[in-house]
C-alpha cells in the first residue's frame, strides 16, 4: 500500500539524505517509514500508554481489584466523578463528594412476626428488592473529599521475578491517586463492590500477556512447520503442507472451544489454566504463517549463501536458524504485531462463552462477558467501561499493525 | 437386493463416476487433467480433515456409553462399571481410534451417513436436518452483504488514495475547479468515513456488536428481534389456509437482518481492506502506466486494467471468507438466540459433549470450504488466462 505521505518521504530522500538512505538497515528503514505516518504514531502512543498502565496496574489503580478491596458499603455503585470547582468555590486539588447508599430496609422480623403471605406480597411490591432501588445512592455535596496523589494503600509487588527463579520481588504500597477518607470509584463498582476501573486496568495486562504467550507459541509452531517443510522439501513438504491445508479449512473458534472444554474438565489452577489457554490458542494457529515461511525458505534455500554455509559444514538446523530465518525477521515481527488483535479476540471469545478464564480472574473477556447480563445493560451501564477500553486497545493495535505493514513493505515507496 | 446395495452405497458411486468422467476427459484435454488433479487433492484434504476433526473430538470428556448409562441411572437403575464396559463394547467404543475413524469414514463415503448423535439419540443426519442449510444461508447472505458493500467502496477507496482534497489543475477554469473540488472532498470524506467504519468492524467483536444492537432495542423499549420469528409466528406454518403467509415472511425478514448484519460487518471490514490493497497493488504495475501512455484514462483505464485484474484473487478467496464468517457464527448465535447448526455446534461442544455431532458439523463446514476452493480454482483456470498459463504450463 502506498500513501501520499510515504511518497513524499521517497522524494525527500532522493534529494537530501541519499547516502544514509542507501546504507540504512532494514529496521532503520521501517522505523523511518513508520514515523512518517501520523495515525500509526498516535495509535502507537495510545497503545504504549494503555499497556504500561496495564503492566503497572496496581500503581495506577486506587483500589485492590480482588474481593479483598471490595467496598461492601458501595455495591452496584455509580461512578464517582471528580471536580475542580462547584458552587462553593474552585480548588486546585480535584475533589469528589461523599457517596452513600441507603441500607436496604428489610424488616425480617416483621415478616417473621406476621408470617402471612400478605406481608411477603407487601414487601416484594414495595420495591425494596428491585434492581433500580438497589442502585440508588445519595450524594452529600457538602462533604468534599480531596484527591491525594501517591497515597499509601494496599501493598503490591511492582515487578515480580520470583516466577523466573530470581529472588527479586519489588514490593511497594504507593498508588497514583486516592482520596482522604474511603475509596474513590472512578468507574463505579460491580455487584460485589469491586472497583470497575481497577479491575479493567488489571484485566488489560492479563489479556495482553495471554496474547504475548500465545504469539510466542504460535511463532515457534509456525517456524517448526514452515522451516522443516521448506528446508527439506519433497515428501516431507508434501505431507506437512497437506496437513496445514486441512487445518486451514477448519474454523478455528470451534477447535479452541473443544480444547477449552477438554481443559475445563481437567483440574487446573487459575495460572495453569491461563497458560494452557494461551498455548492452545497459539499452537493451533500455525497454518498461515507456516505456509508463508515455507514459501520464503523454498525460494531462499537455493541462494548462494546457503550453499556456502553447507560447504562450510553447517548442519540443517543451523542453516535454518542462523541463515534462513534472520532473512525473514522483519516480516515475522510485523506479522506478529498484526496478529495481536486477533489473538486477543480469540481469548475474549472463549472467556465470553465462559470457557476461557472465569470470574475471579480479571481478564477483558471475563469483564466483557458481563455485558450480556440484562441487569447490567439496564441498571449498571458503567460496567461497559471495559468494553470501551477493549475497543480502544484493539483499534490501537489495528492502526499500529496497518502502519507497520505499510512501513515494512519495501515496495511501498517505489512511486 | 440390488436396489438395496445401491441405496447403501450411492455416494461412493457418485464420487467414482465423477472421477471416472474426469479421467476419461483428461486423456485428451490438459484442462481436465488439471481438474482431475484438483478433485483428487480435494478428496485427500477432506480425508485429512475428517481425521483431524475425529481425533480432536477424542479430547472432549466422556463418551457415548457413559452418557447413555448416566441417562439410565437417572431412570432409577443401579449402574456398575461392568455395565458401562458392556455398553461400550456394544457401541464399539472399545475399539481403537483408527478403527472407529475408518468405520465412520466408510459410512460417510458409502452413503453420506454422518454418524450417531448420543445426546439427541438419533442419526446426525436427522438431528442436523436443515439446520446446516440455515447456517449456510446465513453465511452466504453475510458474504453477499460484505461483497456488495466492500467491492465498490474498496475500489473507490483505492481510487481516492493519492487524490488531493482540492482540484488545483491549472488547465481547468475556475468553475470546473470548484465543481471538481466539491466532488473530490465528498469522495474523500466518504472514503475516510468508510475506513473508520471498517477499522471499527475489525475492532468490535461480533458478539459486542450484537449486544450493542440489542441494548439499543432495550433502551428504546422495543421488543428485541432475537431468534428467527416472533412468538406469534414461530408456530404458524408457511402455507396457511389462504395460501402463502406473507406476514410470516415479513416477520422473518424483520428478524433475519440482525444476524446477517452482525456477521456481515466484520467480513465487510476485512474485505474492504483487501479490495483496497489489491487494487492499489495492481494500479502500481507497469501495464497501467503503459495503458495511460497509450491515452486510456479516467474510468475506462481504472475499470479495464487494475480493477479487472484484482477480481480473480478476490474470487479465489471466497472459500476462506466463508470459513471466517462461519467461525464467528457460533458466538453470534448464542447472543442472538439462533437455532441453526452453529448454535448446535456450541451446544454439542460445550454442554452435551456430543462428539459425533460436533465432528459432523465441523466436517460439513470444511466440506463447503474445500468445495468452494475447488470450484473457484477450476473456474479461474477456465476463465483467467494468467491462471491458466501458470497451472497448465
Amino acid at each position: 500500500m502506498i500513501s501520499s505521505v510515504l511518497a513524499r518521504f521517497g522524494k525527500k530522500v532522493e534529494t537530501s539524505q541519499d547516502e544514509s538512505y542507501y546504507t540504512a538497515g532494514q529496521l532503520a528503514l521501517i522505523k523511518a517509514r513508520f514515523t512518517r505516518k501520523a495515525s500509526g504514531v498516535i495509535a502507537g502512543w495510545v497503545l504504549v500508554s494503555i499497556i504500561l498502565m496495564g503492566f503497572f496496574a496496581p500503581f495506577f489503580s486506587p483500589i485492590d481489584p480482588t474481593i479483598r478491596g471490595a467496598d461492601a458499603e458501595y455495591r452496584r455503585g455509580a461512578p464517582q466523578a471528580f471536580f475542580f470547582w462547584d458552587e462553593q468555590g474552585a480548588s486546585l486539588r480535584p475533589f469528589t463528594y461523599t457517596y452513600t447508599k441507603d441500607k436496604p430496609k428489610i424488616n425480617l422480623r416483621a415478616l417473621l412476626g406476621s408470617g402471612g403471605l400478605d406481608a411477603l406480597d407487601a414487601f416484594t411490591s414495595s420495591g425494596a428488592l428491585s434492581a433500580s432501588a438497589q442502585n440508588k445512592y445519595n450524594v452529600d455535596r457538602g462533604q468534599r473529599r480531596y484527591v491525594q496523589f501517591f497515597v499509601k494503600g494496599w501493598e503490591y509487588s511492582l515487578i515480580d521475578f520470583s516466577m523466573a527463579g530470581l529472588d527479586l520481588d519489588l514490593r511497594w504500597d504507593r498508588h497514583l491517586f486516592g482520596v482522604e477518607q474511603g475509596d474513590i470509584h472512578l468507574m463505579g463498582t460491580d455487584e460485589d463492590g469491586k472497583d470497575v476501573f481497577s479491575r479493567t486496568l488489571h484485566a488489560v495486562w492479563v489479556t495482553v500477556s495471554i496474547a504475548i504467550v500465545a504469539l510466542i507459541v504460535k511463532l515457534f509452531s509456525s517456524l517448526l512447520v514452515g522451516g522443516v517443510s521448506g528446508y527439506f522439501g519433497g515428501r516431507v513438504d508434501a505431507v506437512l503442507m497437506s496437513f496445514t491445508e486441512a487445518v486451514r479449512v477448519i474454523p478455528s473458534i470451534p477447535v479452541y472451544l473443544a480444547c477449552a472444554v477438554a481443559l475445563s474438565s481437567m483440574d487446573l489452577t487459575a495460572v495453569q489454566r491461563y497458560f494452557a489457554i494461551a498455548v492452545v490458542i497459539g499452537a493451533l494457529d500455525f497454518a498461515t504463517l507456516g505456509r508463508r515461511l515455507r514459501t520464503h525458505i523454498l525460494t531462499e534455500r537455493n541462494q548462494d549463501y546457503v550453499l556456502a554455509a553447507q560447504l562450510c559444514g553447517s548442519s540443517g538446523w543451523r542453516i535454518i536458524w542462523r541463515h534462513l530465518i534472520p532473512s525473514f525477521t522483519s516480516y515475522i515481527i510485523v506479522d506478529t504485531l498484526i496478529n495481536f488483535p486477533y489473538v486477543i479476540l480469540a481469548e475474549t471469545s472463549l472467556s465470553f462463552l465462559g470457557l476461557g478464564l472465569t470470574e475471579p480472574v480479571n481478564s477483558l473477556g471475563v469483564l466483557l462477558q458481563k455485558a450480556q447480563d440484562p441487569d447490567i445493560q439496564q441498571n449498571m451501564i458503567w460496567q461497559f467501561f471495559p468494553v470501551l477500553v477493549f475497543v480502544i486497545l484493539i483499534m490501537a493495535f489495528v492502526f499500529v499493525g496497518d502502519a507497520l505493514r505499510d512501513a515494512a513493505d519495501p515496495y511501498s515507496e517505489k512511486k | 437386493m440390488i436396489a438395496d446395495f445401491f441405496t447403501n452405497t450411492w455416494l461412493l458411486w457418485i464420487l467414482l463416476s465423477v472421477a471416472g468422467l474426469l479421467f476419461w476427459r483428461s486423456r485428451s484435454s490438459q484442462y481436465f487433467h488439471y481438474v482431475l488433479n484438483r478433485y483428487l487433492l480435494a478428496l485427500m484434504t477432506l480425508l485429512i480433515v475428517s481425521g483431524i476433526v475425529f481425533s480432536l473430538m477424542e479430547v472432549l470428556p466422556g463418551d457415548c456409553a457413559e452418557k447413555y448409562i448416566a441417562y439410565k441411572s437417572t431412570q432409577g437403575e443401579m449402574i456398575t462399571q461392568a455395565d458401562i464396559a458392556a455398553e461400550r463394547s456394544r457401541m464399539g467404543l472399545d475399539r481403537s481410534l483408527i478403527v472407529r475413524w475408518s468405520s465412520w469414514i466408510t459410512d460417510l463415503t458409502l452413503k453420506g451417513d454422518l454418524g450417531f448423535s448420543c445426546a439427541k439419540r438419533q442419526s446426525v443426519n436427522i438431528a442436523l436436518g436443515d439446520r446446516f442449510w440455515m447456517s449456510f444461508g446465513f453465511c452466504i447472505a453475510g458474504l453477499v452483504f460484505a461483497y456488495v458493500i466492500a467491492v465498490p467502496f474498496g475500489i473507490l477507496s483505492a481510487y481516492m488514495i493519492n487524490k488531493p482534497w482540492l482540484d488545483t489543475n491549472p488547465q481547468h477554469n475556475q468553475k470546473q475547479r470548484w465543481i471538481n473540488s466539491i466532488g473530490l472532498s465528498f469522495n474523500k470524506l466518504l472514503d475516510l468515513k468508510l475506513r473508520i467504519i471498517s477499522y471499527l468492524g475489525l475492532a468490535l467483536p461480533n458478539f459486542l456488536l450484537a449486544l450493542s444492537i440489542i441494548l439499543l432495542y432495550v433502551f428504546a423499549g422495543e421488543p428485541v428481534p432475537t431468534g428467527l420469528f416472533s412468538d406469534q409466528w414461530s408456530a404458524e406454518p408457511w402455507f396457511g389456509v389462504n395460501g402463502f403467509q406473507y406476514a410470516k415472511l415479513t416477520d422473518f425478514l424483520s428478524h433475519i437482518w440482525l444476524p446477517i448484519f452482525v456477521i456481515g460487518w466484520a467480513a465487510t471490514a476485512l474485505q474492504l481492506q483487501t479490495v483496497r490493497a489489491l487494487v492499489v497493488d495492481e494500479s502500481n504495475k507497469l501495464y497501467v502506466d503503459a495503458a495511460r501512455a497509450r491515452g486510456v484514462h479516467g474510468m475506462s483505464l481504472w475499470v479495464g486494467y487494475p480493477v479487472r485484474h484484482s477480481i480473480s484473487p478476490l474470487f479465489n478467496s471466497i472459500g476462506f471468507d466463508f470459513q471466517r464468517v462461519f467461525n464467528d457464527l457460533p458466538i453470534v448465535a448464542v447472543v442472538i438466540g439462533l437455532t441453526d447448526s452453529a448454535a448446535l455446534l456450541i451446544e454439542a461442544l460445550a454442554m452435551t459433549n456430543d462428539q459425533e455431532m460436533a465432528a459432523a458439523i465441523l466436517f460439513l463446514v470444511a466440506l463447503v470450504v474445500i468445495s468452494m476452493n475447488f470450484i473457484t480454482d477450476i473456474v479461474l483456470a477456465a476463465v483467467d488466462p494468467r491462471v491458466r498459463k501458470s497451472v497448465l504450463g
